[in-house]
């Protein structure tokens, strides 16, 4: 799960708590019936655990864009060698993006 | 809120203070919540009269308790503690009260009777006071609720004399 949709998931957490609240607060004092404010309280909870917490595609729909990678400078000549090879390609991707 | 565990955890945490403060707008509902319970008692006969071996005063009677409690009951009621009460005035003390009789209501449904009983509860003195005494005999109710705060209500009935032999 990325940032957006880290942002997403809490917030959604917190609204849909506080809808299923009011919801059964109202039906439960409509019915008269504290049982019944609890039962929905309780699936609301349930359905706002599922929606939540486990990772969903659509939490994952802007994903970061990474910086690409830079070679570091590093005293082995292969590794270097290795770099020199890569670079190009590399940055050329980059800018057609 | 980047794994799982943090997801769960954060989601039973709000989840419970939820819970909470709809516990708590559910005790204040009951402040909109009105009732007016239909009580009414008398005593239909005193059946006895005696002194026990300690020098205290005992005395039987039967009561008559019709009531309607069914208005009291909200959504937040769990059951109603009711007794009756002997309340008199002594000498020595202001204020004395000898529970007579009590019931737990626990549902609207049977808040609604009249029964006529002898006191459940002996009705004795401390000492000889009560011979040729005024007496009151008072319903009080504890309401318990399912969330929030117990409270009591009462209503009293005056009047009765206990006689003097």
């Amino acid at each position: 799960m990325n940032w957006e949709g880290q942002k997403l998931a809490e917030q959604l957490m917190q609204y849909l708590f506080l809808a299923s609240a009011l919801i059964s607060f109202f039906t439960g004092y409509f019915f008269t019936s504290f049982r019944l404010m609890l039962l929905i309280y309780a699936s609301g909870a349930l359905l706002t655990t599922l929606i939540t917490v486990p990772d969903w595609p659509f939490y994952n729909r802007r994903p970061l864009q990474w910086l690409d990678p830079k070679a570091a400078e590093a005293s082995s000549s292969r590794i270097i060698k290795a770099a020199k090879v890569q670079a190009p390609k590399k940055a050329s991707k980059s800018v057609k993006k | 809120m980047h794994s799982y565990a943090l997801r769960v955890n954060t989601a039973v945490t709000l989840a419970i203070m939820v819970l909470a403060v709809l516990c708590s707008f559910v005790s204040l509902s009951d402040h909109f919540h009105a009732s007016s319970p239909h009580v009414h008692l008398e005593v239909l006969s005193i059946d006895a009269f005696q002194r026990q071996k300690a020098g205290n005063d005992e005395v039987w009677l039967t009561l008559n308790i019709s009531a309607d409690f069914s208005s009291v009951f909200s959504w937040n009621t769990k059951q109603l503690f009711i007794f009756v009460a002997a309340e008199y005035v002594t000498p020595k003390n202001v204020v004395n009260q000898v529970s007579l009789w009590d019931a737990i209501l626990v549902s609207k449904n049977h808040a609604k009777f009249s029964i006529k009983t002898r006191n459940k509860y002996s009705f004795v003195d401390q000492g000889n006071n009560l011979r040729g005494s005024d007496f009151n005999l008072t319903m009080y109710w504890h309401v318990m609720p399912l969330t929030g705060a117990m409270y009591t209500e009462k209503q009293v009935f005056s009047g009765f004399r206990l006689p003097t032999e």
